[in-house]
């Protein structure tokens, strides 16, 4: 059958060649373009008919060889799928068999025939393109993506697993490249990493494992959603960079912490106090610490009251007669001493006043008018020098520079011999005399009175001023011995040298009442007798003469005199201080005092003398008290226990309107 | 004389580690099928054995694919002398293959596995053949020449497979027991139309193992469309 046919095609082409020649030539030779399959179960040819033929007068015809035969077939269909094809359905295909296929064009004139085309339909499937595109957006804020999904091609069937597809896709932004992607035999894609806001086109295609691709499925137009501009990148920046900068500030602020601290905090200020030494305290020397602290070349001591250590010395005396305190070697003193007192008679004619020590010493301090001066100066500066006043503190009294002044060679010693002392008595011992009192505790004396009990003229007192100040304290030396009236204070000068000497051995101890500080018996007394008792007297200095002697003047009228009792009142007047003619300035006192207040004033005063007695020195030969004032005026013979005033007032001192000084330290001679 | 038995060391070592270590590039470790009892082999349902096999057919025919493409564009330049030989007769020619969709949906799954099984016993000796062939050719690339050899083994693992399709099959009572005498080729086509495998030349080889894994892949995919269909099918 196929040999027939290709012989009837022989002859008809050599017709046609032979008819050609006569204006009518064959058709030209078609070609076949192309045999597809859709669906691996049919297939369709196309030809194209030769540029050469007429397309009105062609016929065109298709004819085919299976394989392993020899049967030729002809298209069965030239329809279906349009001009120029032919189209197998599903019965005329077989598949893994080969298909030799040939076209033959025919005219009027002849026939023409294409070279043939041999195919195996397993090979030849190009699906259709895939259906239903569809592009979803998906994602949170995070991040958005696209979902691409499909379908297969509709004549594919991959349901019975004839046809295996992979599939395609691309995806194009507006002005770049497409980007294809291969998405295998699954029917969906995501596509990642979108530009906010972009616009995309999206395709798909596929193909059967051994096959031909599809065409391209229809653009699919999707917008990628605008992204928020603070990511969770943006944060994790942000967090970045603020810890950075908090590691900076506490950095910084580590560094300057202290000037921050300063700044935020200022520092309490604590107490300084400059010399402080918090050590030493600790250390529990106070002493030290204190030192530190402490000025140095200010005395240690507060500053004593003054009052306190002023000491009134009462010069009794038995009449009108001045007073002249004088150097014993001044002849002047001589002249005018009364009773002719010889000036170097050491002894003290006093009945005893000059009984204490400490009246002995404020004689041989008297004995100089330097002496005087000094006591005055002392007195007026409050050094507590002053005579017979027994300020607590030996220190002080070792300070004193009048007795180291008073310490002076040999020749004070034996001008306070030759000297006559108008004292008559230089030292009242009182039994309220502070001065022991002092002594024994130590205490700021008050003003050491001494009060002489007789006066008929001041009773020359030489102390030594050379042996008793040395080492003596003023509080040594105002031991008064108690006065006794019978007793006479006044020694002889070898006693009074002894004791002076003794006086000079005694301890500086102040506290020790046994001392034997030069007591006012060991101060040259006058020579003369031993006067009765007398009530002190007060004098009252007048005028200082050129000589630097203060004139005094007793006072007998100013108050009564008394038995037993104070001839009068005791006016003190404190000593203001010294002029430029070397003459005291003495201070006004305005209180006045009733003799019984003077009178008790004495009597709740301490014998300081008594006391003395009593708390005798070792070895010191007892003194003889003299005799003891009874109504020494209390208020002279008081002594101020620490009172700072000098005019000395436990209770009410009566004081004479005019202020009077207590002669016996007016009366003490200037050098 | 160290330094020689130093070599001769090194070489049996890594002798043996290449031994140990060489793993065919293009060979499909298939996991071991185990037997019902054995505990410490993992049991494949039949859809992942169904899975292996397709896999190893596509593999397979891509790799038959190349070897006639590759074969086609070296010695037979010109096509005309392919394709002008219409009657191309392959030895398996013999065995009855449904030729469409509508032919293998009409055989029965059992028919269908016996009809893999011929076609994939068919081809265990021609392929050896070949690769014997090919190896003496110089002109041949070695690459196709492995390629032949991979082949081999190839439808060696393939048929194993399928037949381990089988006889899961056969237990989950999809089919009955399959015909025995599968294995010898010689009985599958008839005698007088039989051709002869060494006949043939290489080309022609090439061309029928291409179809025939063609033929191998779309029945097995058939198979398990019918028999276990899922998400693919």
């Amino acid at each position: 059958m196929g040999r027939a046919v290709g012989t009837a095609l022989l002859f008809l082409t050599l017709l046609n060649t032979a008819t050609s020649e006569t204006d009518y030539s064959p058709p030209g030779r078609p070609k076949l373009t192309s045999c597809l399959s859709r669906d691996k179960e049919t297939f369709t040819c196309w030809w194209a008919p030769s540029d050469r033929d007429d397309a009105l007068q062609t016929t065109y015809a298709l004819y085919y060889l299976k394989e392993s035969s020899d049967v030729v077939y002809t298209c069965p269909d030239y329809r279906t799928a349009g001009a120029n094809s032919c189209y197998f359905n599903k019965n005329n295909t077989s598949i893994w068999v080969n298909y030799n296929i040939t076209v033959a064009a025919t005219n009027a004139h002849g026939s023409n025939f294409s070279e043939p085309v041999v195919v195996d339909v397993a090979y030849i499937v190009q699906p259709h393109t895939p259906e239903n595109l569809t592009v979803v957006v998906l994602g949170d804020k995070d991040g958005t993506f696209f979902r691409v999904s499909w379908e297969s091609p509709r004549k594919a069937d991959t349901r019975s697993g004839w046809i295996t597809l992979i599939y395609e896709l691309r995806a194009k932004l507006d002005g770049a490249d497409w980007e294809e992607h291969f998405a295998g035999q699954q029917k969906m894609f995501n596509i990642f990493s979108l530009r906010s806001g972009g616009t995309y086109r999206i395709q798909v295609r596929c193909k059967p494992i051994h096959g031909f691709w599809s065409e391209w499925s229809p653009t699919v137009n999707v917008t990628a959603p605008y992204a928020l501009p603070l990511g969770s990148s943006m944060w994790i920046l942000i967090a970045f960079f603020s810890a950075l900068i908090f590691l900076l500030l506490t950095w910084i602020l580590n560094v300057k912490s202290h000037s921050v601290k300063h700044c935020l905090f200022p520092p309490v200020p604590g107490p300084k106090i400059r010399g402080f030494d918090k050590q030493l305290l600790k250390n529990g020397r106070s002493e030290e610490l204190f030192n530190a602290l402490g000025v140095p070349g200010l005395p240690p001591m507060t500053h004593p009251n003054y009052e306190d250590l002023l000491v009134y010395l009462e010069v009794s005396g038995r009449d009108e007669s001045e007073l002249l305190l004088a150097d014993a070697n001044d002849p002047t003193i001589a002249a005018t001493t009364e009773g002719g007192k010889s000036p170097n008679s050491p002894s003290d004619s006093d009945s005893g006043h000059g009984s204490c020590d400490s009246h002995t010493l404020l004689m041989e301090k008297c004995g100089e008018g330097e002496e005087v001066k000094e006591e005055q100066e002392e007195e007026q500066q409050g050094d507590g020098v002053a005579v017979g006043r027994s300020y607590g503190g030996k220190q002080r009294w070792e300070r004193r520079g009048s007795w180291e002044r008073n310490q002076k060679g040999d020749d004070d010693q034996e001008m306070t011999e030759g000297r006559v002392k108008t004292w008559p008595c230089v030292f009242a011992p009182l039994e309220e005399y502070a001065g022991s009192k002092a002594l024994d505790h130590g205490s700021t004396l008050g003003t050491a009175r001494l009060l002489c009990s007789s006066v008929h003229s001041i009773p020359l007192l030489l102390p030594t001023p050379a042996t008793s100040p040395s080492g003596l304290h003023a509080l040594e030396q105002l031991h008064w011995q108690p006065y006794s009236r019978s007793e006479s204070t006044i020694q002889s000068p070898e006693h009074k040298h002894r004791r002076q000497q003794g006086g000079g051995k005694t301890t500086t101890t102040t506290t020790t009442t046994a001392t034997t500080a030069t007591k006012l018996t060991d101060v040259a007394w006058p020579a003369q007798p031993r006067s009765p008792f007398r009530a002190t007297e007060y004098v009252e200095v007048q005028r200082v003469n050129q000589e630097n002697m203060m004139v005094l003047r007793p006072l007998s009228s100013a108050q009564g005199q008394r038995e037993g009792a104070p001839q009068g009142e005791v006016d003190y007047s404190r000593v203001k201080g010294l002029n430029s003619g070397d003459g005291l300035l003495l201070q006004r006192a305005v209180d006045a005092e009733t003799q019984e207040e003077v009178e008790e004033g004495q009597e709740e005063e301490e014998y300081p003398c008594d006391i003395q007695e009593k708390n005798s020195l070792l070895g010191d030969e007892r003194y003889t008290a003299p005799p003891a004032v009874p109504g020494q005026m209390t208020g002279a013979g008081k002594l101020s226990m620490g009172l700072p005033t000098a005019v000395s007032l436990q209770g009410d001192t009566i004081l004479a309107a005019n202020g009077y000084v207590d002669t016996a330290v007016a009366m003490m001679p200037t050098h | 004389m160290q330094k020689n038995k130093k070599d001769e060391w090194s070489f049996a070592w890594l002798g043996a580690l290449c031994l140990v270590l060489r793993t065919p590039t293009d060979t499909v470790r298939a996991a071991p099928i185990c037997d019902n009892g054995q505990a410490s082999c993992q049991v494949l349902s039949l859809a992942d054995l169904f899975d292996r096999v397709i896999q190893h057919s596509s593999r397979m025919h891509g790799m038959s694919n190349d070897l006639h493409s590759q074969f086609e564009q070296y010695f037979l330049p010109s096509r005309n002398h392919i394709s002008n030989r219409v009657n191309r007769n392959c030895h398996t020619s013999g065995i009855l293959t449904p030729n469409g969709k509508e032919n293998a949906q009409r055989l029965a799954v059992k028919e269908l596995t016996e009809v893999i099984l011929k076609l994939l016993w068919a081809w265990r000796d021609p392929l050896w053949h070949f690769h014997q062939s090919m190896a003496h050719h110089d002109d041949f690339n070695s690459f196709s020449s492995n390629k032949a050899l991979v082949m081999g083994d190839l439808v060696h693992e393939l048929r194993t497979g399928v037949e381990k399709v089988a006889e899961k099959m056969q237990n989950l009572g999809i089919i009955s027991n399959l015909v025995n005498g599968l294995r010898s080729p010689e009985q599958l086509l008839p005698s007088p139309v039989r051709p002869q495998w060494s006949l043939m030349n290489d080309y022609d080889l090439l061309f029928c193992l291409r179809r025939d894994s063609n033929k191998v892949q779309s029945y097995l995919k058939i198979l398990k469309c019918r028999i276990v269909p899922e998400n693919d099918c």
